[in-house]
This record gives structure tokens, C-alpha cells and sequence, in this order.
């Protein structure tokens, strides 16, 4: 396949404990693009989210995973996290005793390597925060500790700023969230979109997060399979006529899912 | 809603209390006391094989060695000296129900057996004191090579060597005092034996029946599950209310081979003078599954602590329990867990209810071995105290010895919220009614494990008890 | 002489297969060379210190306070296996229980009382600290008395060289009158070749409120007891205690919490990391006696299993003889959850790391609550020394 692709997912199929979720699932994204991923809830969205980055829960009984020209379909999560993959969590972990602002510091330093230099790290995370509307005493507050739904969601968001990677799988990210909120996690995910000219994969089943966003792919996910493709414009395609169409597409016996 | 209050009427502990006078013609009774002669007694009485003998006397030998356990409820006021270790009647066990004595079988009727048999079990045994009068078994069970039958004819038949390979190897004498004791006096009791791969569809029943007053029981059920094989077996337990002190110290032994499953479910309903010492264990072997359903409502002092090994690879055990301790009452008891093989899990869910100056303990112990990686165990325990004069305590303990474990271990205690209490009185129940109605809630996890009509008993024993029969 | 002791008994006794009834200190032919309390290194307005008193000065010191318990007994029996009686003769009750009591007033060693004036409140902690050299043996008592509507923080901290052989055997009790507040902070880093107990007793009066924090991460063999007995209506204890054991050390604690006034509450957390070959043994104790109406009491324990060779014992028991209580313990037992871990490594930190980060986040959320930054940072320095 050509150079220019960041992540190639081949044939990719996964089980959780035995159960049978993704079905010969194929995508790609090229460096900088936007990916949306669509679908109804049981879809497998966030099975494909943690599946890409590694959770041993998820099992890949077939297929691959290349990324950055690296095959990581046997690799931990840390591996594929220093190679330059993220993912944005949708319950992510509370960890008392450890500062937000330590944690990315300690992340930081264990996928680059290299020391951090602390006047350039506080200057830079005083300003990913205040672009997130963060007061800057979250930094000191303990990992996720009491931070709301909201507060949780920006916090991720941040650490994808701060961290940098080459591709952002966001799952569900917007989900739970106000008006206000969604608006400003857009904002941050449009600054590493176009700043950093970053990748996305953009796991959501609504699309008050894309309103803002350039999208250059859609597909849908329905029972495990891709079972379409398209571009931007699906988007809103599906914001009007839901997935019905997909599903039952899907549900019929004589149609290939794949068309 | 209205077949509940109906219950609430129906219920009438009189029926467990039904005394039959046993005149010295229709019964023998050994003389009290556990002595070396009353023990050589028993052993010929009962017609034991040479090795039976032998065990009983160095059973007893231990007995007399062994010192209480200084952790549990007090048995001052059990005086060994003025129990009787053997009380039988002169007639034999039968196979058919019309030919067991009028009235012992007359107590049985009243207590539901015959009936409960005809409608949902496999098969039933019934033992009234020491010996069983009543055992039987369904044909199509029988056919499928089940075996169920009482512990002394599976001692001299063909499965005597079976017995000899089984008999105390889990529980054995030297395991505490009462375990010495049941050792040396045991009689009665079930054996079971359900052959690889047969599933047995409906409960097997055992019913314990104390009626002797002073009179301990001593039964031994041996229940050995092939591999691949599932079983449900159900005891029931009860004796009438007498002012002297009467001692219940069974043992049962459980065998779950390889995938096979065993249910074994507890309607504990001793009255208020037993001393219940029961010793209750299961191996469990690779893949298999051990459950324990366990309700204890009855005894003067209850120590029961049903203990599971889980010796193979991916075992499980599960055990649901529901103590309710009324005037006069200290029932200490729990559930005991060891975490040999990998894989394993155990989960223990227990309700406690204590009320009238009852004292409930929750006791347990979960015990996981280095070689048991992954194992995972999680322990849930609630208490309910119904007023200030009661106890409720919970006394668990955990000994982890892998860091490749899982354990969560669960313990609340707290009241009737009177916030429930007015919520349903706003809908109209009596203060009563909707207390009575919110225990039950509690018990529900419990009740809902139990067949239908045990789990009816169980909720007419809550109802009796929170009315302050 | 040799020291040979039975403490921290479970107040109800289990199986004696667990064999966590109770436990033995046993340490053959040593030299008790110190039986005082070191200075005080900051002395301040409103505190007073006495360091010569008796064990009769105590017993009268406490005497308001044991009446007062003595006329809240009822006719509710104990639990069954009730151990209450093996520690009737102390003036106040402590965690470790009579022995210790019985070490103190053999060896002679004079009690240090501190007081904070009635009404006072005591604006810097006062500092304690032992700092054991090779070969010292050492036992020290002190009791914090903090009069009616009085507050006083008292920070203890034991420290030696890593290499230091030695003993150090501290008692520590508490009574806070009514409105009173004391707060009673340990940390504890001595060289492992040290045994070392402490033990903590306290009482609570009317709305009065007992806070400690225990940091144990060095010593050897370390026993630790805590008992406060809450017996004034809406009187409080919160308990936070972080410990790290490595190597073959071993922690044996028994914490009690006597809810014996109306509306009080106790809290009691524990985090606790165990690597190598360390043996830890926890009893902790809700024990609501009869009267204690509208009371709450809640235990937490958690620990972090580093090592399949570590041995964890676990007791947490409630005793209850009131109706109108509400009580739960929870424990969570377990090496690094998998979700934890997933997350950590979804951020490009590896197994080993994650581990590392999760000691100190243990460890540094009890150390946090210490007011005192110099402390805060010697602990993180300790951690990352031995990590």
C-alpha cells in the first residue's frame, strides 16, 4: 500500500471473551485526515477504539494492524502509544495521589525519553488548558479525581494536545456533554487538527462534535461490519435519517455487507 | 401482594412442633452420654463393618482430646453428658410410604414431605432421630444409574469400598471436636452417587426430623458427582421445641469431579434448643461448579460455616445465605473458601437479620494459595438489626498469597429506613406488614435461589418471625 | 532482657487457622538504652509539656472520661469471642492493648504529657522526632491531653540511617475534651534492621475529634495499633494510614474504632503497596456498642500486591449491638487492575512505570494531608530512594 498511510487496518476481526464483535473490518488513514466512525449503539465502535490501541480484553483473531509502517497487532498499548497512537477514553481512570499536570509530565517522558523541560512544559500546558477553558488548578488536582463528566472529557483532550500523537482515536467524546462543552473539546481537537495537522478517528453516534470539524471520511459500523463508506456529507446524511437504512441492509440475507 | 398476606395467615409454627410421645415399646434409645461402651453399642447395633468400628473408637479417642473453639458462641449450657447419641424406632426403613409407622408419618405429612416429593423430587429420604424410615427414589432416576440411598446400606452394598474411599476424608475426625464426635456416634444420613454425565433434572430431598427430646442427630450424607454430571439436592431440617437441650452434628461430604455441578440447598429450621454443630464440605475439581443455597432460621446456637475447595482449575463456587437470629438465638455463621487451582472464583453473598436480642455473626474465611494465579473472589455481606437489644456481627477474613488475585470483599450494616417503612404505610400496609415486607426484600436474593416452595417456606419463616411468633 | 509480648488482639476472635487473633513480639536479649521522649523542637504559647509523669498521673487524667464509659455499659451481650476483658486494666484502651502498658511501667518510662490550653488553638504542629543511632534500643509515652475546645497537631517522625540496628517502642494516647480537636501524624522511615511498634489509644468527648494520619514505609518487623474510643455524642475519628513493605518486612496492625457516643462517626482508610516478600496483616474494628444511635462508621482498606512471594491478611469486622447505625468496610485486594494498567499504557508508560507511578500515588495521597511541606518532601524523597 502507498507510503502515505499512517494506519492500515486489514481484515481486522476481534472477539471479547469469545464473542465474536468486528467482522473483517478495513481501513485507512492517511496522515492528517479526518475519519468519522458512525453507527448504532452495539455497533463495536469502541471494541474498534480499544482494538486499535491494544486492550488486552479484545482479541484479534484475524487480520492486521500496520501503523506508521510498524506492524502493531501484537504490541501492548505502551508500544503503540510511543509509536504515536492516542486514545481519548470515554470513562477515563481516577488515580488519587498522582496531578493531572504529573501524569501527562511522567507520560511525556516515557514516550519520548527525553527529560522535560519544565518552564516550556508549564507555558505550553497553561495554554493547551486555557484553550480547553480549564482553570489552571486542575493541573494540581489528582488524575480524574472528582472531576466531572465534562471535566473528565477536556481533560483527555488535553493530554492529546499535550502529547502530540500522529493519530487521535476519540471515543464518544462528546457524549454526555453540554452545548458549551462540546463547543469547546471541538476547539481543541481543531487546534490538533489543524495546527499539528494530526489524524483523527472520530468515534461518535451523534454529530454536534463535527459541526465544526472538517471530515474527509465517514463509514458505518453496523453489527461488526464497515458497511458503507462515504465522505463529509454522510455525516449529515445520517443526522437526518438515522441508520436505519444500514441496519437493515445489514439484517438482509442476500445483500453483501461490504456494499 | 394478597398471596403474601395470606401466608402471613397461613403460618403457623405449631406444625414444627408437634411432639410424638415415644413410648419404650416402639423406640430404642441409647443411654446419654458419649461413652467407649456406648460407642462399641451404636457400632453393633448398626451392624458396622470392622474398619467403621475401628474408626468410631479412635474418633472418640480425638473427641475426648480435642478442646472447644474459643472463638464462637458460647455451649455452656450444652451438657454432652445428658445428650442421647442413638434414638431409633423398631421398625425398619421402608421403600414404600404407607408401610413407615402411623405416626411418625403422620409428622412428615404435616410438615409437607410426601407431597412435596409427589410434586417436584427426584427422590426423598426422610430420617426421623438417628435412623432414616423412609427413602425412595424416582424410577426413571433410578434407571439412569443415580444412586440415593441411606448411609447405611450403601456401607454394606455395592458400594461399600466407594464409601470406605470417601467416608471422612474431607471432614476428618481430626478437623475440630464436633467432627471427632459425629466420627465416633454418627448414623443415618444419605448416600449419593450420580454416574459421568448424567443430569438429574429435579431435586433430590433429604428430611431431618429431631423428635427425641435430649436426643442428638448425627447423620453423615456423602454425595460423590461424576464428572459432567448435575445435581440439586435439598435438606430440610427440623425438630420440636423441648426445654432440654438437643445437639445436631452432621456431616457432609461433597465430591464435585471434573465439569460436573452440584446445588445443595439448606432449609435449616431447627428449633429453639438445638445446638446445631454442623460441619458441611465440597471438593470441587476442574471446571466444576459448587452452589451453595443456604437459609438458617432455626437453633439455639448455630456454628455452620459450609466450606469449598476449589482444587481444580477454573472451579467456581458460589454462596447465598440468609441468617435470622431471634430471641434466644446465636447463629454464627458463614461460608469458608480455599483458592487452590488457577482460575478459580468464589462468590459469597450473605444477608444477616438479627431482631428480639439475637446474636447473628457473618464468619467466613477465603484462603487463596500461591499456586491459584488468577483467582478471583468477592464477598458481600449486610446485615439488618431490628432494634437495640440484638447483635450483628461481621467477622471475615481473607489470606492472599498471589498477587495474580482479585478480591473484593463487601460489608454493610444498617436498619429498616423509616422512610421505606413510611413509604409503604402511605400505600396502606400496617407498620407491621411493611416491615415484614422489607426483610423479605433483603432475603429475596436468597429466597429467589430457592425452588418455588422453599422459597415459600422461607418467606413464611420470615413473616412468623417478624410477627414475634 | 528479652521482650516477649501478645498484641493487637482482634476484638472478636475468629478461626485460629487465620491465625490473626492476635499477635507475638518477640525480640530476645536487648538493651534498653532510652526511656524518654526526645525535646520538642519548636515550643510554642497555649502548649505545655510535662515529661516526668507516672502512669498515675495518667490513670487520673483519664479518670473523668472512664467513668463517663463505664456508666454507658448495658446488659447487650459481647460478641462471641469478645477479647474486651484481656485489656480491662489499661487507662485508656490502644490498639496493641495491655502489654504494652505492662512494657512501659516495667521499664519505668516516664510519660511526656502534653497539653493545649483550653480553648487554645495551637497554630504550628509540634514536632517530635526520634532519629535512632546503630545499636539504640529505644521506648518512649507520650500523651496529648487537649482541653475543652482546644486544637493540637503533634507530628512524630522516626528516622535512622538505613543501615541502624536498634529497637524503638513508642506509645502514644489522647484524650481530646469536649469541642477538642487533635490531630497525630507518624512517619515512620527507619532502617530495616529495626523493629519497631507504636502504639496509639485515644478518647473522644463530646463533639470532640481525633484525626491521624500513619505513614509506616521502613523498620523491619513494625507493629501498629490505634484505638479510639468515640465516646461522646457527634464526637469523630478519621484514620488515614499509607504503607510500604518490601524485602521481609512485616506490618501487623489493629485498628479500632468504640462508637459508643450518639451521632458519631469514624473513618478509617488504608493504602498499602506490598512487593517482594512482605507479610501484612490488617484487623480493623467498627465496633458500634449499644447507645451509639445515629452513629456511621466506614472502613476502606486497598492494596496493591507487587509480588506472588507477599502474604496478605486481611480482618475487617464490624460489631454492632445498636439498630440505628449505618457501618460498611470495603477491600479491594490485587495487583495493578487491567483497566488501570490499559490506560497508563495507552499514554505510552509501560508495565514497570505504571507500577512505579502507582507506589507513589499511593503513598503520596496520605502523605499530601501532613501540613507540613519539609515532611512531604522527605517522604517523596524516602520513595524514590527505595523505588
Amino acid at each position: 500500500m502507498s507510503e502515505q498511510s499512517l494506519l492500515q487496518v486489514r481484515n481486522l476481526s476481534a472477539s471479547v471473551e469469545e464473542l465474536p464483535i468486528l467482522h473483517n473490518i478495513n481501513l485507512e488513514i492517511k496522515a492528517g485526515e479526518t475519519h468519522v466512525l458512525m453507527g448504532p449503539n452495539g455497533a463495536g465502535k469502541s471494541t474498534l477504539g480499544y482494538t486499535l490501541m491494544g486492550n488486552p480484553h479484545y482479541n484479534v483473531t484475524d487480520g492486521s494492524i500496520i501503523f506508521d509502517g510498524q506492524d502493531l497487532t501484537k504490541e501492548s498499548a505502551d508500544k503503540r502509544a510511543k509509536a504515536g497512537m492516542f486514545l481519548s477514553f470515554q470513562n477515563p481512570l481516577e488515580v488519587p495521589g498522582i496531578s493531572l499536570g504529573s501524569f501527562i509530565r511522567n507520560a511525556y517522558h516515557e514516550q519520548t525519553g527525553k527529560p522535560v523541560k519544565l518552564l516550556q512544559y508549564k507555558k505550553q500546558l497553561a495554554e493547551a488548558m486555557d484553550l480547553l477553558t480549564m482553570d489552571g488548578d486542575y493541573a494540581d488536582r489528582d488524575l480524574n479525581v472528582g472531576f466531572s463528566g465534562g471535566e473528565k472529557k477536556k481533560a483527555e483532550i488535553l493530554q492529546m494536545l499535550m502529547l502530540n500523537p500522529k493519530l487521535a482515536i476519540l471515543d464518544e467524546t462528546d457524549s454526555g456533554l453540554d452545548v458549551d462543552a462540546v463547543r469547546t473539546v471541538s476547539k481543541g481537537i481543531q487546534e490538533y487538527q489543524k495546527k499539528k495537522d494530526g489524524a483523527l478517528l472520530i468515534i461518535t453516534h451523534s454529530t454536534k462534535i463535527l459541526e465544526s470539524l472538517h471530515v474527509d471520511y465517514t463509514h458505518v459500523l453496523v453489527k461488526g461490519h464497515i458497511v458503507t463508506t462515504g465522505d463529509g456529507s454522510l455525516v449529515e446524511e445520517i443526522n437526518e435519517h438515522g441508520f436505519e437504512k444500514y441496519v437493515r441492509c445489514e439484517g438482509c440475507d442476500g445483500c453483501s455487507p461490504l456494499n | 401482594m394478597a398471596d403474601n398476606n395470606k401466608a402471613v395467615v397461613d403460618i403457623d409454627r405449631s406444625v414444627y412442633d408437634i411432639k410424638d410421645v415415644e413410648n419404650e415399646q416402639d423406640f430404642y434409645r441409647m443411654e446419654d452420654g458419649f461413652t467407649e461402651d456406648i460407642v462399641r453399642k451404636i457400632s453393633e447395633e448398626k451392624h458396622d463393618p470392622e474398619w467403621m468400628r475401628e474408626f468410631r473408637l479412635k474418633s472418640l479417642e480425638l473427641y475426648n482430646k480435642l478442646e472447644m473453639p474459643d472463638w464462637g458462641p458460647d455451649t455452656d449450657d450444652l451438657d454432652m453428658n445428658l445428650i442421647s447419641s442413638y434414638v431409633r424406632s423398631k421398625s425398619d426403613m421402608k421403600g414404600k410410604w404407607e408401610d413407615v409407622p402411623e405416626d411418625i408419618k403422620n409428622t412428615f405429612e404435616r410438615l409437607g414431605i410426601p407431597e412435596a416429593e409427589r410434586e417436584s423430587l427426584a427422590g426423598v429420604g426422610a430420617q426421623y432421630d438417628s435412623e432414616l424410615v423412609y427413602h425412595n427414589v424416582k424410577d426413571e432416576v433410578a434407571e439412569q444409574g443415580v444412586v440415593y440411598t441411606d448411609m447405611e446400606s450403601a456401607l454394606t452394598g455395592e458400594y461399600a469400598d466407594m464409601v470406605h474411599e470417601y467416608f471422612m476424608k474431607l471432614v476428618p475426625p481430626t478437623d475440630h471436636k464436633y467432627a471427632a464426635l459425629h466420627g465416633a456416634v454418627w448414623s443415618g444420613g444419605s448416600f449419593v452417587y450420580v454416574p459421568k454425565g448424567v443430569k438429574v433434572d429435579i431435586p433430590l430431598q433429604s428430611y431431618f426430623r429431631l423428635n427425641a427430646a435430649g436426643a442428638g442427630q448425627f447423620e453423615h450424607t456423602l454425595i460423590i458427582v461424576d464428572e459432567g454430571a448435575d445435581l440439586h439436592f435439598i435438606e430440610g431440617c427440623s425438630a420440636p421445641k423441648y426445654n432440654v437441650a438437643n445437639l445436631h452434628a452432621g456431616c457432609v461430604e461433597l465430591f464435585v469431579k471434573k465439569n460436573a455441578r452440584l446445588r445443595y440447598s439448606t432449609i435449616e429450621n431447627w428449633s429453639k434448643n438445638m445446638y446445631n454443630l454442623n460441619t458441611k464440605r465440597a471438593l470441587v475439581e476442574e471446571g466444576a461448579r459448587m452452589e451453595w443455597v443456604s437459609g438458617s432460621f432455626g437453633s439455639h446456637t448455630s456454628y455452620l460455616y459450609p466450606m469449598t475447595i476449589l482444587k481444580g482449575d477454573h472451579s467456581t463456587m458460589e454462596y447465598t445465605g440468609i441468617t435470622f437470629a431471634g430471641k434466644g438465638q446465636n447463629l454464627d455463621t458463614g461460608a469458608k473458601v480455599v483458592h487452590q487451582g488457577k482460575y478459580t472464583s468464589s462468590l459469597i453473598s450473605t444477608k444477616s437479620i438479627s431482631k428480639s436480642g439475637g446474636i447473628g455473626t457473618y464468619r467466613s474465611s477465603v484462603i487463596i494459595n500461591k499456586e491459584a494465579k488468577h483467582a478471583k473472589t468477592s464477598v458481600s455481606c449486610d446485615s439488618l438489626m431490628l432494634d437495640s437489644i440484638s447483635r450483628a456481627d461481621t467477622i471475615p477474613g481473607m489470606d492472599i498469597r498471589t498477587d495474580d488475585a482479585d478480591v473484593g470483599h463487601e460489608a454493610k450494616i444498617g436498619r429498616i429506613s423509616d422512610e421505606a417503612v413510611f413509604y409503604l404505610m402511605s400505600r396502606g400496609l400496617s407498620e407491621t406488614d411493611a416491615r415484614a415486607m422489607i426483610v423479605s426484600g433483603f432475603a429475596n436474593p436468597v429466597s429467589k435461589e430457592l425452588p418455588l416452595e422453599y422459597a415459600v417456606e422461607m418467606n413464611n419463616l420470615i413473616k412468623l418471625e417478624m410477627s414475634g411468633g | 532482657m528479652d521482650i516477649n509480648m501478645k498484641v493487637n488482639h482482634l476484638p472478636a476472635l475468629t478461626y485460629r487457622f487465620l491465625k490473626s487473633n492476635d499477635s507475638e513480639i518477640e525480640i530476645k536479649d536487648i538493651k534498653i538504652k532510652d526511656t524518654f521522649s526526645p525535646e520538642m523542637q519548636n515550643g510554642q504559647d497555649g502548649v505545655s509539656v510535662n515529661k516526668e509523669a507516672s502512669e498515675e498521673d495518667v490513670r487520673k487524667l483519664f479518670d473523668a472520661v472512664n467513668a463517663k464509659a463505664e456508666s454507658k455499659k448495658t446488659d447487650v451481650p459481647g460478641p462471641n469471642g469478645d477479647t474486651a476483658p484481656l485489656n480491662d486494666a489499661q487507662s485508656v484502651r490502644t490498639g496493641m492493648g495491655a502489654q504494652i502498658d505492662n512494657l512501659m511501667q516495667e521499664m519505668k518510662v516516664p510519660v511526656t504529657v502534653i497539653t493545649a490550653d483550653e480553648g487554645c488553638k495551637v497554630s504550628e504542629p509540634v514536632m517530635i522526632r526520634f532519629d535512632l543511632k546503630d545499636g539504640d534500643c529505644v521506648l518512649g509515652n507520650q500523651v496529648i491531653h487537649a482541653k475543652k475546645d482546644s486544637e493540637i497537631t503533634v507530628i512524630m517522625e522516626y528516622d535512622s540511617e538505613p543501615e541502624t540496628n536498634g529497637f524503638l517502642g513508642i506509645q502514644t494516647r489522647l484524650l481530646a475534651e469536649e469541642g477538642a480537636k487533635i490531630n497525630l501524624i507518624k512517619v515512620q522511615m527507619l532502617g530495616e534492621k529495626i523493629a519497631h511498634f507504636d502504639d496509639i489509644g485515644g478518647v473522644c468527648d463530646d463533639k470532640a475529634d481525633i484525626e491521624t494520619i500513619n505513614m509506616q514505609l521502613g523498620a523491619g518487623n513494625t507493629w501498629g495499633g490505634c484505638r479510639v474510643a468515640l465516646l461522646g455524642d457527634k464526637s469523630v475519628f478519621n484514620n488515614h494510614t499509607g504503607y510500604l513493605c518490601r524485602h521481609k518486612q512485616s506490618y501487623d496492625m489493629n485498628y479500632v474504632a468504640d462508637q459508643m457516643g450518639k451521632k458519631t462517626e469514624s473513618n478509617m482508610v488504608f493504602r498499602g503497596v506490598l512487593l517482594d516478600e512482605a507479610v501484612k496483616t490488617f484487623r480493623g474494628t467498627l465496633d458500634f456498642k449499644p447507645g451509639s444511635a445515629g452513629s456511621v462508621g466506614d472502613e476502606q482498606e486497598d492494596t496493591l500486591l507487587l509480588s506472588s512471594d507477599a502474604v496478605n491478611r486481611t480482618i475487617p469486622v464490624i460489631l454492632c449491638g445498636e439498630e440505628d447505625v449505618d457501618g460498611r468496610h470495603g477491600a479491594s485486594i490485587g495487583q495493578l487492575g487491567d483497566d488501570t494498567l490499559f490506560y497508563m499504557e495507552s499514554r505510552g508508560i509501560d508495565e514497570e512505570a505504571a507500577k512505579k507511578l502507582m507506589i507513589r500515588a499511593r503513598m503520596e495521597s496520605i502523605a499530601r494531608m501532613i501540613p507540613d511541606e519539609a515532611i512531604i518532601i522527605r517522604i517523596q524523597q524516602f520513595i524514590r530512594t527505595i523505588l
